[in-house]
């Protein structure tokens, strides 16, 4: 059985996030924005990596996203909450139905493939100029809330709270029993009687309905879109490498990941701008290197031995 | 139960098995043969791992070519695969538990099932924690066919248990097929036609991808072809 103070901590932890803008000026908040992105992002990369599958394509549905919000709000004049709903919707859509063809593929096969999608994304946005307003992009007449920043962080907040919800719904309930065994041995866990085509089309939906729903969240904070910064390669890479820093396979990993990588690329941006990205890169090296599970996986390490 | 009529199946444009006739009724059934003689894609053609190219599969009366593999084991048809397929990154007790999560008729019953288990592998008992992957290869083999009984199958299918596990072992798995078979009817392909002889009723030869003998097993064990091909006499 948990002890209640296994809730206590997490609780307490969702409660002093909520409150920070109550302390905190706009530059933070800023920044806290932009690492709940990433960490919901990395969250939801995780959610189908438990079942093995390896997916470059967050960018893609992050993308994909950003421009169903846009292009609803600009062209269609839908509110704000509908554009990030739809966001959601339609990543999830795509991803379903292009689940049935890249679902087929693994490993290496699947990864590639997946990147490519997000390539697709872009050159369609990028040529439909009439439509999506080519490489030019969109711009917003208005930010949500009026570009309030409490307003602003504490929408990204929630957001960020809906992806640990989904990713802990899928730790806690029968997915997970039926991910890791994918992820160990696929003819044992077909011969177990798992459907695995059926569970990686859920994992992958619900992973890139998250994913379009942070780029609708993203879109409408911002402003604008264009499809080299709607696809930007950092919204794959760096979810990527804050779950790996943070311990894959867990809630708990991406969040500690995107928390440490988000707030020290800032600090470095500022004691040496440019050469930030350096710094991050041999993090990353040194952590794969010494820390495979990440830093999740040596706390749990530390925790199974002490307990006996 | 299992009845297999005029089965073709191949890879690619290779031809594999051959119009090959099989029955498995309430009884323990061997399917003998040499590397490569088809056993093993025989097997996946019931369990739907592979397709079937002509012919026809009944189990329970009902025709099965082409039903997913998970749905195959829903219905009662327990698999335990060549290599030893089980969830090397999860706990015996898990391994066992995933056996029934998933079929409807097993999963009410689990705890009942898991105690038949660990009394024919009473090992498993002491090692539920231990994670599957980090046991020998005799073990794992164990964890793999307790896996399968977990979703208390009408039918269990083992394809070649006795591979790269030393002697002893051997008997120990045909002892407890010889167990099994009171309760669950059996398919198991093996190249150690000795050992197996003893916990079969009947058996079939496959070679090339055809049954060249199909007989009791007290008729395999004096068979001239038999004797001389399989048993070195």
């Amino acid at each position: 059985m948990k002890k209640p103070a296994n809730y206590i901590f997490p609780l307490a932890l969702i409660f002093a996030g909520g409150l920070l803008p109550v302390f905190l000026g706009a530059y933070p908040q800023a920044v806290a924005r932009s690492v709940f992105t990433f960490m919901a992002l990395a969250i939801s990369w995780d959610m189908l990596l438990r079942s093995g599958q390896i997916s470059f394509g967050i960018a893609g549905f992050f993308g994909l996203g950003s421009y169903t919000a846009i292009i609803l709000s600009v062209r269609a004049g839908v509110a704000p909450v509908v554009a990030m709903l739809s966001a959601a919707a339609f990543a999830a859509l795509v991803a379903f139905l292009l689940g049935f063809l890249v679902l087929r593929l693994r490993s290496t096969y699947f990864s590639i493939t997946t990147l490519a999608l997000g390539e697709i994304f872009k050159v369609i946005i990028h040529n439909w100029s009439s439509f999506t307003g080519g490489p030019e992009g969109l711009v917003l007449p208005q930010v949500v809330f009026g570009g309030k920043s409490s307003s602003l962080y504490w929408l990204s907040y929630a957001i960020l709270l809906f992806a640990v919800g989904a990713s802990v719904l899928f730790e806690k309930s029968k997915m997970h029993f039926s991910l890791t065994a994918i992820r160990n041995n696929e003819i044992a866990a077909r011969t177990s009687g798992i459907n695995i085509f059926a569970n990686l089309l859920i994992a992958f939906t619900a992973s890139s309905l998250i994913q379009g729903l942070v780029g609708g969240v993203h879109v409408m904070s911002y402003g604008f879109a264009m499809p080299d910064t709607a696809f930007d390669a950092n919204y794959t890479l760096l979810p990527l490498a804050m779950a790996l820093l943070g311990g894959i396979h867990s809630t708990w990993g991406p969040i500690i990941g995107a928390l440490l990588l988000g707030v020290i690329s800032e600090y470095l941006k500022l004691m040496i701008p440019y050469g930030h990205l350096l710094v991050y890169g041999l993090i990353i090296i040194l952590v794969i290197l010494f820390m495979p599970r990440g830093i999740y996986g040596l706390i749990k390490k530390e925790r199974s031995k002490r307990n006996g | 139960m299992l009845k297999i009529q005029g089965l073709e199946c191949g890879y690619g444009r290779m031809r594999v098995i051959e119009g090959v006739n099989l029955e498995v009724g309430a009884e323990s059934v061997g399917l003998f043969g040499p590397n490569g003689a088809g056993k093993t894609t025989l097997i996946g053609a019931v369990m739907g791992i592979n397709k079937p190219w002509g012919g026809s599969i009944e189990f329970d009366g009902k025709r099965i070519e082409n039903t997913d593999t998970h749905f195959m084991a829903r219905m009662g048809v327990a698999l335990v695969p060549q290599e030893r397929e089980l969830f090397p990154g999860m706990s015996v007790d898990d391994n066992l538990m995933l056996g029934a999560a998933y079929i409807p008729h097993a999963r009410d019953k689990s705890d009942e099932q898991l105690e038949k288990v660990f009394s024919l592998f009473p090992i498993l008992r002491e090692r539920r924690k231990q994670l599957a992957g980090t046991m020998s290869g005799g073990q794992q083999r164990m964890v793999a066919i307790a896996r399968a009984l977990m979703s208390n199958p009408k039918l269990l299918i083992l394809d070649e248990p006795s591979l790269g596990l030393q002697p002893s072992i051997v008997a120990e798995v045909f002892e407890v097929l010889k167990e099994l078979k009171k309760t669950v009817s059996i398919l198991v392909t093996e190249q150690n036609v000795r050992e197996s002889l003893r916990s079969i009723d009947r058996g079939y030869v496959l070679e090339n991808g055809k049954i060249v003998i199909e007989d009791s097993a007290e008729g395999l064990k004096t068979n001239p072809y038999v004797l001389k091909s399989y048993l070195g006499l």
